[in-house]
């Protein structure tokens, strides 16, 4: 065993620059075009100014609110300045929450709370100015219930009595627990939703699953560049077969993806705020044997190196396309349910351990493992 | 040594070869020659264990070939016609990873002398450019590595210049009389192999090898 190593080291002492590249390819990947999507998005949102006129924490509830908005680009700033920069169009609108904001929002008045400046360009102030209004109105309302409770309580003579902070803390609790309208948005993945906060448009795991696809199936040219026949009479004569050879080095290449896989994993946790924990591992590992025995595979059935590049490009591209990786298919997925199932990537994208083809491509690989070689008879 | 006693091979109902015998003695070197598609390389590859006759029996050192594959691999160096090296790889990249797949352990500085020994000093060099000589040798050294007591070549010295070829017939000579293999070589050079071989073995209908192989006054035995 040791003995093979050696000989794969002088081949990867050979090929280090190509080696690295393929094995970096989707771990930079992935985190550059997560970072530039990201940066991309936040480029395109609507920058709007917020005046803060007092420091009330109503009126920093608000700020905070429209801040977590998506699409929105909060700019707390001055009057004066928010104006200016209305001017130069460098923003959409601006919103002043005014001075006693929070003390006649306790009042219950709806009345001249928050000034909202535009330009002839504003293309947006509709629906941000609309939005606010509903945040404003959510929280005249929530005071007008408190008062209406404290009130009942009042008149009622209940010896428990209700402040105005429990009564609004309560309402949000309720507001919470029985969200009526909620919308999601989901990739083909865990199931996990993004209610809006942060949505990105590529799921960093799924593109590395893609681009893993791809750099672990041109990584597997070596069994095309290795299995000439120029050089099978050598392997007559050495210490192994041709084929426990081909299997050991399939191993050596798997053991080397997967320390690639883990930096991958620390690497989007480090940079991607990615969860990383045991069952991920396990889920990465058996997604990684899964797809070297297919390569391993789809590189035997092949002599010529380039018709082999050109399938693993067809094969990544169907695989990211059917996969939900990078493009949402639910529509897809409902009709042709049985994609999900013949998708490779589905089970990791699931966050689950792929079993399934992991002992198709294990019992085809022992199949031919078994099978007697007509050249070295 | 090695004993060969009727064998034949046929591909569905062509035959290719028929009814061959010989023996090869140790310290003994065999020429084998005749036309293209005479069945020269198919008579090597049988007796290299990488193709089975039809009918026959071989053995080696008293070992059949049918229940012994294993053992009498280990005793064959077995040059193929084609250049069987890692263009990618240096001389002595190349040899290192033969070695460490061989049965036979040797330390770098074997390796380097074995190819020393060829006149093939261009260790580090990668063998890409190499000249066509230098691979032969290469190809040849590296079939050494597990020192075999029978080496079978195919055509070794095919398309190289005369003072590769020179080198190499010494070489193999030196090792027939000094360490007493047997040598089995196929080539279409008469010259050399009358120069190299003890015996001659004519394979094919064509009398032009033979006739020339008689005037040469070597022992010659057609099939």
């Amino acid at each position: 065993m040791i003995n093979i190593l050696q000989t794969r080291l002088i081949h990867w002492k050979k090929q280090i620059f190509t080696l690295l590249f393929w094995l970096l390819l989707p771990i930079v990947t992935t985190i550059l075009v997560t970072n530039v999507t990201s940066a991309i998005q936040d480029d395109s949102k609507v920058p709007v100014g917020i005046v803060l006129e007092e420091n009330t924490p109503l009126a920093k509830d608000l700020v905070t609110s429209i801040k977590q908005t998506p699409f929105i680009r909060v700019y707390e700033t001055t009057e004066e300045d928010a104006l200016l920069k209305i001017e130069q169009h460098e923003l959409d609108s601006a919103f002043v929450i005014k001075a006693g904001y929070d003390e006649q929002v306790r009042k219950g008045s709806r009345n001249r709370l928050i000034t909202s400046f535009q330009s002839d360009l504003s293309f947006a102030f509709t629906p941000v100015s609309e939005m606010i209004i509903s945040y404003v109105q959510q929280d005249t309302g929530r005071s007008k219930a408190a008062f209406t409770v404290k009130n009942l309580s009042d008149n009622a003579g209940l010896s428990k009595q209700w402040t105005w902070e429990e009564v609004v803390a309560k309402s949000k609790e309720i507001e919470a627990k029985e969200n009526l309208l909620h919308t999601t948005f989901t990739f083909a993945d865990s199931g996990q939703e993004n209610d809006g906060k942060g949505i990105t448009i590529w799921k960093p795991w799924g593109l590395w699953a893609v681009f893993s696809i791809l750099s672990t199936l041109l990584l597997f040219d070596w069994l095309i560049k290795e299995n000439r026949s120029s050089l099978a009479p050598r392997f007559t004569f050495i210490r192994i077969t041709f084929k426990n050879y081909m299997v050991i080095n399939a191993l050596f290449y798997t053991i080397l993806l997967f320390i690639f896989d883990l930096i991958a994993a620390g690497a989007f946790f480090l940079f991607l705020e990615e969860p990383f924990n045991l069952h991920s591992i396990g889920v990465i590992l058996s997604y990684r044997l899964m797809l070297n025995a297919g390569a391993f595979l789809l590189a035997l059935c092949f002599k010529n190196v380039y018709l082999f590049y050109s399938v693993s490009f067809v094969i990544t591209l169907l695989v990211a396309i059917t996969s939900g990786a990078i493009l949402p298919i639910d529509g897809i997925i409902q009709s042709y349910q049985w994609l999900e199932y013949l998708n490779p990537l589905a089970t990791f994208l699931s966050n689950k351990i792929s079993v399934i083809w992991l002992i198709i491509f294990s019992f085809i690989i022992g199949l031919w493992h078994v099978r007697k070689e007509k050249s070295h008879a | 040594m090695l004993n060969v006693t009727n064998i034949s091979k046929k591909y569905g109902k062509k035959s290719i070869l028929s009814s061959i015998s010989l023996s090869v003695q140790k310290g003994e070197i065999i020429g084998l020659v005749g036309e293209n598609g005479a069945g020269k390389s198919t008579l090597l590859h049988i007796l290299a264990t990488i193709q089975k006759p039809t009918d026959g029996v071989i053995s080696l050192n008293d070992m059949s070939y049918d229940k012994n594959k294993k053992v009498i691999r280990k005793q064959i160096g077995f040059v193929p016609q084609d250049i069987a090296i890692w263009d990618e790889f240096t001389v002595e990249e190349n040899m290192i990873f033969f070695e460490k797949l061989s049965w036979r352990k040797k330390s770098k500085i074997e390796l380097k002398q074995l190819c020393l020994d060829m006149e093939l000093d261009k260790w580090k060099e990668p063998t890409k450019t190499l000249s066509g000589g230098m691979k032969r040798k290469l190809n040849l050294a590296i079939s050494l590595i597990h020192d075999p007591e029978l080496l079978l070549l195919d055509e070794p010295t095919v398309g190289i210049d005369l003072k590769s070829r020179k080198e190499i017939g010494t070489y193999l000579k030196n090792q027939a009389i000094n360490e007493k293999k047997s040598i089995v070589y196929t080539s279409h050079d008469m010259d050399e192999i009358i120069s190299l071989c003890d015996r001659v073995i004519c394979i094919g209908e064509d009398p032009f090898y033979k006739s020339i192989l008689i005037d040469s006054g070597k022992e010659v035995i057609s099939f």
